[in-house]
């Protein structure tokens, strides 16, 4: 019983290419030794094909490090576009960093779409992954200083939709990453509400505070359910205190009301703070 | 999240009041009302993760999300919808692991018999009969890992999205294998003969090579206990076969291009056990205590190194 199992193997090892062996087995003392006619060069074969594989993983895998990391320092000035923006200004910071974005697009996520064809869209998820979050945060942060709405996974997904041609599954974000670069929003949009209010824009402010809670408020009842949980929960504590300096800085507006004063900045003719004495500021 | 609640009410007090010596005292629930977060208790799914679209709750279908809506509305109900689509999918992929971790567990405690009855080979030559009881476990091995593909079968494509659920397993089982094979054989068990034995394809759910790769290191690393024990238990001529082998297996090893990953620091293991080998081999042959009859050579011939 034990030989007809060799002889199974043997059958089986004849449909490799160039390669016959031929097998005596035994277990214990017994006169007949053990040969292994071509063992070592057949060894040698296989690992040369295991190297290639490897060496093929990785290098895709260093191309995918490298693509996500320009998607990343993009969609980085990106974002600090859109933190230009001032009361006067705001079509055209933000018609630049729509284009901004557009480039990003075009000339650094869509270095992604080959290289994550198939099964390797998953198995290289930590390569890009900080990449891809940080170009969800550049786009939901455009859209929101746009519209005041947030970006869906669904609206940017359709827009890597013609990055490809059509041999090529289209890149798509999954949804654990887009849910982490939302989390990463927050924070930008803290930085922004906090500028706003120095620069007077209350009503702004408050719009990103309502949205900053929306976004908390729904992320809440997902943070268990996430692949990457223990991530996920120190980025909702993050949020949770950016959430709560737009509530301060809000608050401290409200309460003040006609003796606020802002922290920076130009004290335009409708500041109500022209005649205030220097020693109450 | 009390801790960032402390801390919320501390901020506030100070940002509203630069003078710290007049204190300012608030009523806890004027703040934000934070949520006491116990653990859920509804179950989860998982949904298209590729081509998300919000109306699909079909497990990880591979249709083309067309856009969705083309502007999203400036109300709330988008924005929830969106987000209750969200919970949908991650629940379902929450339950798609608890399925996978129960099989895994299944293959964990299988791996485990099938190591038990290894175990033995230690205390005597090995015989046939105990390969055998160690072989019967292959089957249940084989089963469990069809089980596995069924279970990842309703999502096609991301394997390796819950590859780290099973992944330390199969390296163990790899191991045992490979080592059976060993026993058997006296040759190496290659990655295919290891698929086709768990009844794995490459087209669908595979053997990962690194996973392959990392179990031949772990059947290494039972090389030299093998090999001690063999001695003693009066097989003298397994510390030649078992150098041969692993010397072989090492300079194979040589050839690939690691990263300075797990498989690396494996691989880094096995030059460890291949001394501990030689060693065995070396005490053997000065000795003179060669298998009687084997062509050796250098019987009797003290002063050898």
């Amino acid at each position: 019983m034990f030989h007809s199992s060799v002889l199974h193997r043997i059958s089986l090892m004849a449909a490799k290419p160039h390669r016959v062996h031929s097998w005596t087995c035994s277990l214990q003392g017994s006169a007949k030794r053990a040969r292994t006619m071509t063992s070592e060069s057949s060894m040698k074969d296989a690992f040369g094909r295991y190297a290639e594989y490897l060496n093929d993983l990785n290098d895709k895998r260093e191309r995918v490090v490298k693509a996500s990391r320009d998607v990343t320092i993009n969609s980085k000035k990106v974002i600090f576009q859109v933190h230009r923006v001032g009361k006067h200004n705001r079509e055209e910071v933000l018609e630049k960093a729509e284009k901004d974005l557009a480039s990003v697009t075009g000339q650094y996520m869509s270095r992604l779409v080959r290289e994550l064809q198939g099964t390797d869209f998953w198995k290289l998820r930590r390569a890009y992954t900080p990449g891809v979050q940080e170009y969800v945060e550049a786009a939901t942060f455009c859209k929101f200083c746009k519209t005041g709405t947030l970006l869906n996974l669904d609206e940017i997904n359709a827009t890597l939709l013609p990055l490809s041609d059509p041999s090529f599954e289209p890149l798509q974000i999954n949804v654990l990453d887009y849910i982490l670069g939302l989390a990463d929003l927050t924070g930008e949009l803290m930085r922004l509400a906090i500028g706003r209010i120095s620069e007077g824009e209350l009503e702004f402010a408050e719009k990103i505070c309502r949205f900053a809670r929306d976004i908390y408020r729904e992320l809440t009842l997902l943070v268990p359910h996430m692949d990457d949980s223990s991530d996920m929960k120190t980025k909702m504590d993050t949020m949770l205190q950016s959430v709560i300096k737009i509530e301060n800085a809000c608050f401290s507006v409200h309460v003040r009301g006609s003796e606020y004063i802002p922290l920076t900045g130009s004290i335009d003719s409708s500041s109500f703070l022209l005649d205030m004495p220097d020693n109450e500021l | 999240m009390r801790p960032a609640f402390k801390n919320a009410y501390f901020n506030l007090s100070k940002s509203l009041n630069p003078n710290p010596k007049i204190p300012i005292f608030f009523p806890l629930h004027a703040f934000l009302p934070l949520p006491t977060f116990q653990s859920p208790t509804f179950r989860f799914g998982s949904g298209s993760f590729r081509t998300p679209s919000p109306s699909s709750v079909s497990l990880c279908s591979s249709s083309m999300a067309g856009g969705g809506e083309a502007q999203a509305p400036t109300s709330s109900p988008s924005l929830e919808k969106q987000f209750e689509d969200f919970r949908v999918q991650l629940q379902e992929s929450g339950s798609l692991r608890e399925r996978i971790r129960a099989v895994v567990m299944e293959i964990e405690s299988t791996t485990r018999l099938m190591y038990a009855s290894l175990l033995l080979v230690h205390q005597s030559r090995p015989t046939p009969e105990l390969l055998e009881k160690a072989k019967a476990q292959i089957g249940v091995l084989k089963e469990l890992y069809n089980r596995l593909a069924e279970v990842l079968r309703e999502c096609d494509g991301q394997y390796y999205r819950y590859h780290g659920d099973w992944r330390s397993e199969t390296q163990t089982v790899v191991s045992l294998l490979a080592f059976m094979h060993w026993l058997e054989t006296g040759s190496l068990l290659m990655h295919s003969e290891a698929e086709e034995k768990l009844g794995l394809n490459n087209s669908g759910f595979g053997l990962d090579i690194e996973d392959y790769l990392v179990g031949l290191c772990f059947m290494s690393n039972e090389l030299p206990r093998y090999v001690v024990n063999q001695v003693t238990a009066g097989d003298y001529d397994c510390p030649r076969k078992v150098l041969k082998f692993l010397t072989d297996l090492h300079a194979a090893f040589r050839m690939l291009n690691l990263r300075n990953d797990f498989l690396r620091k494996k691989f880094d293991g096995m030059k460890y056990d291949l001394r501990r080998v030689e060693e065995v081999y070396y005490d053997v042959k000065i000795r003179g205590l060669t298998a009687n009859g084997d062509p050796i050579g250098e019987q009797g011939n003290h002063g050898e190194s």
